[in-house]
C-alpha cells in the first residue's frame, strides 16, 4: 500500500517528519517497504498484513497514525446533491448468488461531463503510482485508495436490457476486460452480467463494452461486497490481479460499502458535473456483524508478562475505534468491535491490539525460565553419528533437490517399487518428482563439480525419500513412507564404497550379539551388473530387512553425466539402524595374554564367496578369533586345479583367560579347517 | 702521525666484518673457503691483519675501545669460518645423503566438511538445546490437518492456493497431501501425541513455489521453536529469543518486537535482532494462538505457549557472508571444502 502524505494529511495532523511518522508505524504494525519524494508530495509504500485490510485505504492508516500520536481523525461525511428523479426508474438489480455477492448498490448519474481529472487528483494519484485515465475512473480509484472499498463505473447507454444480474460465470462464457483481452471463465468465478452477458468481472475488472469514455455522459455506479474467494479464483486463475481483488480477497469494511458510493457520486458531480438521481439502488443484505468481546482486566498482564492500566487498556481500545458495552462483570469489560476490524473478535485479539499500540518495547526480556534437561533423540544421533564419520572419511556434505525430474525418479531405487510421487507446480523447471534414492542427485552434484573442474568431489547427503504407501498403511508418522537415508558417491571401485559403507554401520555400533549383516550380490541401476551389493541386517525378533546398497556406477550412467573414472555409490537406510546407537554396549575389557598368529591356506571351488568362509572361520573360533585377515586370494590351474581359488587367511587367535599354547592354537585352527570343510567344502593346501 | 677517529676505525671494522661473512656463506666447497680464509684471516696479508696496524694510529684514549672492537670483530669473522668450514665439510658427507627436503609436499589428508546449513543447524539446535528445548523430526509429505488446519489456515485461506504450494498429484482420500511449507506441523504432531509442559524446535526442510534468485529458493530450512507451559508470557519469549540471538552471536544483542500477522499465533510479531549495528530480521513469532491449542486438544485456559520460526538460510547465509543462497544447494566442492 502506498500512501501520499499530503493527503493523508487530510484526515490526520501528521508528526514533524515522515520518518518520525514511518517508524511509530513501523513499530505498531505497518511495516515500512520505502519512502520516495513525488513532486511536492512524498510517497510511503507500506507493508500491511493479509489481516488488516483496513489499512489498505489512506483512511485507515489515518486512524491508525492519530491512535499512535494521539490526535483526532477527521472523516469526511459526503451528502452528494440528488436530483428529484427516482433512482429506480434506470436499472433493476438482481443477485442470483448470494453466497458470492451478498450486497449489491447502485447510484445513477446522468449527464457527467467525463474529461480530464483536476491537477490535484492526477497529482494525488501519481503520488501512490496510479495513472489518471479520466475524472470518472480517477473518482472511483481515489476513493478506494481513500477508504479501501473498490469501487466501478459502468457507461450505463452500453447496459443492455436494464438489468444488471449478480451471478456466477458459466463455465467457459467469454469476457472482454477493460485491458481489451479476453478471458474464459468458470463458475468459480462471479460476473456482473447485463441481460445479455457480462459486464464486469466481479471485484476484478470492468468489460471493455462498458467502459466510461469520453462520450458517456450516464453512469451506473457500483459499490458492493464480494466473496475473497470467487475474487480470488478470478485473479488468481486468469491473472488478474487489481487493485480491487487485491483488497475483495482480504475484505473491506462493509460499512464503507455506502460511504465509498456516496463519496464517489459527490466527487463526480463535483469534478463532471451531471445530476444525481434520488436514492441508491439495492440487492440482497448487508453482512456485517459487529462482534462482543469479553476482555478481563488481568488478561492482557497474562500473555505479555506486563500489566498495562486499566484505564489506558480503555483509551487505546477507544481510539482503535472499539465501544465498550454495558453491564459487564466488575473487571470484565465487552467491547464491540469496529466494523472495519473483522480481525478481532476474541479476547486475544483485544490484547493483541493494545500490546501493539502500547509497544513491545515495554515487554520485559530478562525474565528466567526454568531448568529442563534434554536429550538428543536415539534418531538424531544416529544422523550425527553417521555425518561424524562420513567427514572422517574425507567426504564433503552435499544438499541436493528432493524432487527431481521424472527420468532421474525413474532409476530405480532400492528402497521400493511404488512410482515417484510427482508434485505441482514442479520445484524447479522440469523438476516434480520426490526422490525415492538420493544417489542419483548426488551422481549429478558428483557431474556438476566435474563440469566445473573438480573431479574430485566425493559427496555424501543425508535426507530422506519419498515412498507412497499402500492404501492401507498406518499413516500416524506421515501419509508416505520417508525412509531416512544417507547417500554417498565417491571416484574409486567397490571396495571404496564398501568400505565406507561398512564404516557407517560400524560407527552405529550395528554389531554384536543378535545382530548379523550379510552382504549379498543384486543387480540394481544405476550400479554396473555383476559389481553392486546389498546389506541385509537380521537381528533378533526382526524380519530380516535390507539396510545398505553399494555397488560401483555403470558406465552408461557415468558416461550421460560425463563422469570420468571408476564412481562408485552407496546408500544407507539409517532409519533401520537407530536401535543400534539407542543401546549402550559395555566395554569389552582387552585381553592381558598374548596373541598367537596362524596362517591358512584355505582351497575352495570357484564359486564359494569369501563371506561364506568368513562366516565359517567366526562359527568356528569365535571366542577366540580377534582378527580374520584376507591376505590373498590365488588361482593356479596347475596346482589348485580348474574351478579351484585359494583364501589364504591370517588369524589372530588369543584368549581373555590365559596365554594360548601352541598346541591349543593348533587344535583351533583344526577346529577352523574342519568348520570350513564342513560348511564350504575348503580343505586345507599344505 | 695523524690520529686515527675511532669511529673511522669502528666503520672499518664493520664493513671487514660484512665482507667476511658474505665471503664465508658464499664459499661452497673447501678450495673457495681457503681464499676466503687467506683473504681475511691471514696470517701475513689478511685484511683483519691490515686493520689491526691501524690500531696504533688512534689517540691513547680511544685505543681500549679499538682494541674491544678489534677482538669482538677478530671472534665473530672466526666463527663465521668456523661454521662455513663446518657446511662444506658436511655437504660432500655420507650421513646428510638422506636429508630430506622438507618443503617437499606432504602425504595428503583428505578432511570432510559439513555443510554449512548443517553447521548453522546444529549450532541453533545446540543453544536450544541449552534452553531445554528437545530437537524433534517429522514428515516433510504432510496432510491438510498438520500443514493448514490445526493451525488455524481454514480451507478459504489464500496460504492453501494450489499456486503456493506443492499439491501431490496423488491425495489420500478426498485429503490432498502436499510438500510441508512449514515445519510447524512437526509441533502439532507432538503436542497431538504429548502433553505439557513441551519445549521443542523442530527443523528440516520445508518447500514453498518461489523462483530461485539471491533471497529465495524453492526448498529451503526451518528451524521453529514451541514451549507450551502454564503462565507463560510474550516476556518469555522475548527473553528465550534474547538469550538465543546473544549467545548465537557471542556477545550480549538486543532484540526487539514489531507486530506481524501468522494465523497460529497471536499476538504474532517480526523478531529483529541487532547484528552488526542494525537490526536484522531474525524470524516471526508469537504467542500460540488459542485456536491452535484447542486443535491439539490442550486447554487454552491453563495452559499458553509461545512459537517462533527462524529461516535458517537467511542466518546461515549472513553469518558465512554467502551472498547468493543458491550456492548452498550448487554443491560445488570448492564452496564446500570452505566449511
Amino acid at each position: 500500500m502506498i500512501i501520499s502524505t499530503n493527503w493523508l494529511a487530510d484526515y490526520v495532523q501528521l508528526p514533524g517528519t515522515v520518518d518520525e511518522m514511518v517508524e511509530r508505524l513501523l513499530m505498531a504494525g505497518l511495516n515500512h517497504e520505502s519512502t520516495k519524494p513525488v513532486g511536492q508530495d512524498v510517497a510511503v509504500e507500506l507493508e500491511v498484513t493479509s489481516n488488516r485490510p483496513d489499512c489498505l485505504g489512506h483512511i485507515g492508516v489515518a486512524r491508525e497514525a492519530a491512535v499512535l500520536f494521539d490526535r483526532p481523525l477527521h472523516v469526511p461525511d459526503p451528502r452528494p446533491l440528488e436530483g428529484a428523479g427516482p433512482v429506480s426508474g434506470s436499472v433493476a438489480v438482481e443477485i442470483h448468488s448470494p453466497e458470492i455477492c451478498p450486497w449489491y448498490t447502485a447510484r445513477v448519474i446522468r449527464g457527467a461531463r467525463v474529461g480530464p481529472s483536476p491537477s490535484w487528483l492526477v497529482d494525488r494519484l501519481a503520488t501512490v503510482g496510479v495513472a489518471s485515465v479520466n475524472n470518472v475512473v480517477d473518482v472511483t480509484n481515489y476513493v478506494m485508495l481513500e477508504c479501501g472499498q473498490p469501487l466501478h463505473a459502468f457507461d450505463l447507454a452500453k447496459i443492455r436490457g436494464g438489468r444488471i444480474i449478480v451471478r456466477r460465470a458459466e463455465a467457459g462464457e467469454s469476457f472482454l476486460a477493460i485491458n481489451h483481452k479476453a478471458y474464459t471463465l468458470t463458475e468459480r468465478m462471479c460476473v456482473i452480467a447485463d441481460a445479455e452477458r457480462p459486464v464486469a468481472l466481479a471485484g476484478v475488472m470492468g468489460g471493455a463494452d462498458t467502459e466510461i469514455g469520453a462520450a458517456t455522459t450516464d453512469i451506473l455506479l457500483e459499490s458492493a461486497q464480494f466473496a475473497p474467494l470467487a475474487v480470488r479464483a478470478a485473479a488468481r486463475g486468469l491473472s488478474l490481479a487489481s487493485g480491487s481483488s487485491y483488497r475483495f480477497e482480504r475484505g473491506p469494511d462493509p460499512a464503507m460499502v455506502e460511504w465509498a458510493s456516496r463519496r464517489a457520486a459527490a466527487l463526480i458531480i463535483e469534478l463532471a458535473g451531471g445530476t444525481l438521481e434520488r436514492g441508491v439502488m439495492v440487492a440482497g443484505k448487508l453482512a456485517c456483524e459487529p462482534a462482543s468481546i469479553r476482555l478481563a482486566a488481568e488478561r492482557v498482564g497474562e500473555v505479555l508478562g506486563v500489566d498495562i492500566a486499566d484505564a489506558r487498556q480503555r483509551k487505546i481500545l477507544t481510539a482503535l475505534g472499539f465501544v465498550e458495552e454495558r453491564g459487564g462483570a466488575l473487571h470484565d469489560h465487552r467491547w464491540r468491535a469496529p466494523s472495519w476490524r473483522r480481525d478481532c473478535w476474541r479476547e486475544i485479539d483485544l490484547v493483541e491490539e493494545i500490546a501493539r499500540v502500547e509497544g513491545y518495547a515495554r515487554v520485559p526480556e530478562d525474565v528466567a525460565i526454568s531448568a529442563r534437561p534434554v536429550e538428543l533423540s536415539p534418531r538424531e544421533r544416529t544422523v550425527r553419528r553417521v555425518v561424524e564419520v562420513l567427514v572422517s572419511a574425507g567426504l564433503c556434505e552435499a544438499m541436493t533437490r528432493s524432487v527431481v525430474t521424472e527420468s532421474v525418479a525413474s532409476i530405480p531405487s532400492p528402497w521400493g517399487d511404488a512410482a515417484p510421487l510427482a508434485i505441482s507446480p514442479p520445484l524447479v523447471r522440469g523438476a516434480d518428482r520426490l526422490r525415492r534414492s538420493l544417489v542419483p542427485s548426488l551422481l549429478e552434484a558428483r557431474s556438476g563439480n566435474v563440469a566445473v573442474g573438480v573431479e574430485d568431489a566425493d559427496v555424501f547427503e543425508i535426507a530422506r525419500g519419498y515412498l507412497a504407501r499402500p492404501a492401507a498403511a498406518d499413516v500416524s508418522d506421515g501419509p508416505v513412507d520417508e525412509p531416512l537415508l544417507a547417500g554417498v558417491v565417491v571416484g574409486g571401485d567397490f571396495f571404496r564404497a564398501k568400505g565406507l559403507c561398512e564404516a557407517v554401520l560400524a560407527g552405529l555400533g550395528v554389531t554384536g550379539p543378535g545382530v548379523r549383516l550379510t552382504t549379498r550380490p543384486i543387480d540394481l541401476a544405476p550400479f554396473a551388473a555383476g559389481r553392486a551389493a546389498e546389506v541385509i541386517l537380521d537381528r533378533a525378533g526382526q524380519a530380516s530387512e535390507r539396510v545398505a546398497v553399494v555397488g560401483e556406477v555403470a558406465a552408461v550412467t557415468r558416461d550421460r553425466l560425463a563422469l570420468p573414472g571408476p564412481v562408485a555409490a552407496a546408500e544407507i537406510r539409517i532409519d533401520k539402524l537407530v536401535f543400534a546407537i539407542a543401546g549402550e554396549r559395555p566395554v569389552v575389557r582387552p585381553s592381558d595374554y598374548p596373541p598367537v598368529q596362524r596362517d591358512v591356506n584355505l582351497v575352495v571351488d570357484e564359486g564359494v564367496p569369501w563371506g561364506s568362509v568368513e562366516s565359517a572361520i567366526r562359527g568356528a573360533v569365535e571366542p577366540f578369533l580377534e582378527h580374520c585377515r584376507l591376505v590373498q586370494v590365488w588361482r593356479d590351474a596347475e596346482r589348485l586345479g580348474t574351478g579351484r581359488k585359494s583364501f589364504v587367511v591370517a588369524l589372530t587367535l588369543r584368549s581373555t583367560t590365559g596365554t594360548l599354547a601352541g598346541d591349543e592354537a593348533s587344535r583351533l585352527v583344526d577346529l577352523v579347517v574342519a568348520e570350513c570343510g564342513r560348511r564350504v567344502g575348503a580343505v586345507l593346501r599344505a | 702521525m695523524t690520529i686515527v677517529p675511532l669511529d673511522t676505525f669502528r666503520a672499518e671494522l664493520e664493513r671487514l666484518r660484512a665482507d667476511a661473512e658474505a665471503a664465508m656463506d658464499a664459499a661452497a666447497d673447501e678450495v673457495a673457503l681457503e681464499a676466503a680464509r687467506i683473504d681475511f684471516l691471514g696470517a701475513k696479508s689478511g685484511r683483519l691483519k691490515a686493520i689491526q696496524k691501524s690500531l696504533g694510529g688512534l689517540a691513547a684514549a680511544d685505543k681500549p675501545a679499538g682494541g674491544r672492537h678489534f677482538n669482538e670483530a677478530k671472534a665473530a669473522v672466526t666463527a663465521c669460518f668456523e661454521a662455513a668450514q663446518a657446511r662444506v665439510a658436511g655437504a660432500g658427507s655420507e650421513c646428510r645423503l638422506d636429508a630430506i627436503d622438507v618443503t617437499l609436499p606432504a602425504e595428503p589428508v583428505r578432511l570432510g566438511h559439513m555443510h554449512p546449513i548443517t553447521r548453522t543447524i546444529r549450532r541453533v539446535q545446540e543453544i536450544m538445546g541449552r534452553l531445554g528445548f528437545e530437537s524433534v523430526d517429522g514428515p516433510e509429505v504432510e496432510d491438510q490437518w498438520h500443514n493448514f488446519e490445526a493451525l488455524a489456515i481454514p480451507a478459504e485461506h489464500p496460504a492453501r492456493d494450489p499456486l503456493d504450494n506443492f499439491y501431490l498429484a496423488v491425495a489420500r482420500g478426498a485429503d490432498p497431501l502436499l510438500l510441508r511449507s512449514q515445519t510447524s506441523t512437526v509441533q502439532i504432531r507432538v503436542m497431538e501425541n504429548r502433553e505439557p509442559p513441551l519445549r521443542i524446535v523442530s527443523l528440516g526442510r520445508v518447500y514453498r513455489p518461489d523462483t530461485a534468485d539471491a533471497t529465495h529458493y524453492p526448498m529451503f530450512h526451518q528451524v521453529e521453536g514451541l514451549l507450551v507451559e502454564p503462565g507463560t508470557t510474550l516476556a518469555h519469549l522475548k527473553s528465550v529469543l534474547r538469550m538465543f540471538a546473544s549467545s548465537f552471536l557471542g556477545h550480549a544483542v538486543n532484540v526487539r518486537f514489531r507486530p506481524s500477522f501468522f494465523p497460529f499465533t497471536e499476538p504474532s510479531v517480526e523478531v529483529d535482532m541487532e547484528w552488526g549495528g542494525r537490526w536484522v530480521e531474525m524470524g516471526g513469532a508469537g504467542m500460540i494462538d488459542p485456536a491452535v491449542l484447542e486443535a491439539v486438544g490442550y486447554d487454552p485456559d491453563s495452559v499458553t505457549g509461545f512459537a517462533f520460526g527462524l529461516g535458517v538460510e537467511r542466518i546461515a547465509a549472513r553469518r558465512y557472508g554467502v551472498e547468493d543462497i543458491r550456492d548452498f544447494y550448487r554443491n560445488d566442492a570448492r564452496f564446500l571444502r570452505q566449511f
